[in-house]
């Protein structure tokens, strides 16, 4: 009988043991957030889910502290001694939003070295003692030509508008955007232009572009930000409006959700949520944790189609973009799905 | 004929003029009307802050202003808020923009001259602060013109753009404004020779002073009329701006180093710069070709456009 107490009590500690939050572990570690830009919308989102998901997190005590810190230049240099400086300022973990790919490597090594985690998203970094929370970008654009063959069982021409030269996932997404259209031949691709994200410059490239396109252009590739500024120029030169694939901005879902009202408009918008940030923070926080995660892990999409495109619209802010913050459970379900 | 050729503004229009033959040979001719509504579309916006740019370059060496860019973003952030997509507003929204204009030329200067910045940093410190404003005060905030106003910049009669034409009047104004006034020959006159200038009796600190404020009210008018024309302002707006305003300058064949200036080569060059990206784009050029292409024809152009100069 004694015996059998024991086991049961001893049962009853380890269930207890089990039972406490993973924050526990965690709970004197300080993560910090380094971040290259914040001067556009999509990053601003970015800062203001970071704030919204790790000010509770720190007030639970899960972690002592989650400082965001941006550069405000938006150059390798700069960022490289700002992740210097948040090494010997102590800090257990790095958020990190590189302004290269590649150039930050030293600075993200020293930082290994100095035993302190680093996790990078959005613009990942190379160097192998981090971890990447990467976008499949190539994917995105494959999917926004499958959904046009969907749409548009005739095929027809498309123009392309593409994002800054030169960057990584700009190369990404047209890759896959050309791949979509190598298997479904009904489509060919007519013109591309560099729209830089950006709605002003998309319209203006736009603009210059179309008159010397044929006249039945049947959808636009975009990516991102883009979409709004398409749309203008191709109202401003009288044309016919194509099937142009939206970026989740408030103002492309606002346009959008009017020509829907106005004459039934079909397309679909796919990004990547800004709160991507705090699906890194509930990541570093793993880590730190003592728990084993993948190097290489994928962000899932944020896709809005016709049906929850008032949803989307309602809860983005305007200037903004659609937005989902994550959880701590989003975070361990992307962990477990890269552990497979 | 030799007046024409003695023009150091000829060459922008010269290249500008073989760019858009070049995109019609390789579309068999169609579209040209097209692509030159659209050019002068984007260029007027690039003249307005360009016109502003000039003056100030024209000042002298040293003289440039890089706040334009986070002026235009302001001045179209806050303009838009106060008309809030009231027609009755359009008046109060363009004054605001412009107010907004000479507050950051105010405040320019004044780190010019109180505190005795260099202009190239003394503008670009501002433009941080007045970028950071604007962020602050918009949020990436995207409220909607007023319906009269959006269509006042996007109008068009038998294809030509009427902000365009408002604004070729404005350039015509700015032309005589260099040109014959005291004010202009006074700009010139500190441009080529700073010390001459003062004790010739220019009042150089007015008249720098008003340059700086006019450069900023430029581009807050830029930023109100970009904002009605792309359906808002957003916090992104004025990036390309900066660059551009510089080139339009140098391409047009004033002297960056001062001193020497004329506004035809602003609209020459503003058609140039949009017919190039153009012409790229439509024979479908790679970007690192495109970049390549853009950098050595501007060079062509500016050897050209100086090597008249060194001839005269």
């Amino acid at each position: 009988m004694t015996r059998f107490t024991g086991a049961v009590s001893l049962l009853a500690v380890a269930a207890a043991l089990c039972a406490l939050p993973a924050a526990a572990e965690t709970a004197d570690k300080r993560i910090a957030l380094s971040n290259n830009y914040a001067g556009n919308s999509w990053r601003q989102a970015m800062l203001r889910s970071w704030d919204k998901v790790t000010k509770p997190a720190v007030e639970a005590g899960i972690v002592a502290a989650a400082d965001p810190f941006t550069t405000a230049e938006n150059q390798v240099t700069e960022q490289a001694a700002q992740i210097q400086n948040l090494v010997l300022q102590g800090y257990n973990a790095i958020v990190l939003n590189a302004a290269s790919p590649d150039a930050l490597n030293g600075a993200v090594k020293e930082a290994c070295d100095a035993g302190v985690i680093v996790v990078s998203f959005d613009g990942i970094v190379t160097e192998p003692c981090a971890w990447r929370i990467a976008v499949d970008f190539k994917q995105m654009g494959k999917d926004e030509v499958t959904y046009l063959a969907g749409k548009l069982p005739e095929g027809g021409n498309l123009l392309e508008i593409r994002g800054l030269a030169g960057v990584f996932v700009d190369d990404e997404i047209s890759k896959g955007i050309h791949e979509g259209v190598a298997e479904n031949a009904k489509f060919k691709i007519v013109g591309s232009v560099h729209g830089d994200w950006d709605q002003a410059k998309a319209q203006a490239a736009v603009a210059g572009i179309l008159p010397s396109l044929p006249d039945d252009i049947v959808g636009v590739v975009t990516q991102g930000g883009d979409g709004y500024g398409a749309a203008q120029a191709f109202a401003a030169a009288g044309r016919k409006t194509p099937t142009i694939i939206m970026g989740n901005r408030q103002d492309e879902l606002a346009w959008w959700k009017e020509q829907k009202d106005a004459n039934g408009y079909e397309t679909m918008s796919v990004s990547i949520a800004p709160g991507v940030s705090t699906l890194a923070f509930w990541v570093a926080q793993q880590i730190l944790d003592g728990k084993e995660v993948p190097k290489d892990l994928v962000v899932p999409f944020l896709r809005i189609d016709q049906d929850n495109l008032e949803k989307n619209l309602e809860t983005t802010e305007k200037g903004g973009v659609a937005n989902v913050e994550y959880t701590l459970e989003d975070a361990q379900k992307v962990i477990e799905a890269a552990a497979k | 004929m030799r007046w024409l050729l003695s023009r150091p503004w000829l060459w922008a229009y010269v290249a500008a003029i073989a760019v858009w033959g070049a995109t019609l040979a390789f579309t068999g001719g169609r579209g040209g009307a097209e692509v030159m509504t659209a050019a002068f579309t984007f260029a007027t916006f690039y003249v307005i802050v360009g016109l502003g740019q000039m003056f100030v370059v024209t000042l002298g060496p040293g003289n440039v202003d890089l706040s334009i860019p986070a002026t235009i973003t302001l001045a179209g952030a806050i303009a838009t808020k106060v008309m809030d997509t009231q027609n009755s507003m359009i008046l109060a929204g363009l004054l605001v923009a412009i107010a907004c204009g000479v507050a950051v030329g105010c405040f320019n200067y004044a780190l010019i001259i109180l505190l005795r910045i260099p202009p190239i940093i003394a503008t670009l410190s501002s433009s941080f602060l007045v970028q950071s404003t604007a962020i602050a005060y918009g949020r990436g905030i995207r409220i909607k013109p007023p319906s009269l106003l959006a269509d006042f910049t996007t109008a068009q009669i038998h294809g030509v753009p009427v902000l365009a034409v408002s604004i070729i009047v404005l350039s015509a104004l700015m032309a005589v404004v260099l040109n014959r006034t005291v004010y202009g020959r006074f700009v010139t006159a500190i441009g080529q020779n700073l010390r001459a200038a003062r004790l010739a009796g220019v009042p150089v600190g007015g008249i720098r002073f008003a340059t700086y404020v006019m450069c900023a009210a430029f581009a807050g008018l830029c930023g109100y009329l970009l904002s009605g024309f792309s359906g808002g302002a957003s916090l992104s707006m004025g990036e390309e701006y900066l660059l551009t305003s510089i080139a339009l300058v140098v391409i047009g064949g004033s002297s960056v180093a001062g001193g020497f200036s004329n506004v035809p080569g602003l609209w020459g060059a503003a058609l140039f710069l949009f017919l190039v990206v153009t012409m790229l784009n439509t024979y479908g050029a790679g970007a690192g070709l495109r970049y390549m292409a853009t950098g050595l024809i501007i060079i062509a152009v500016i050897v050209a456009a100086s090597g008249k100069r060194a001839v005269r």
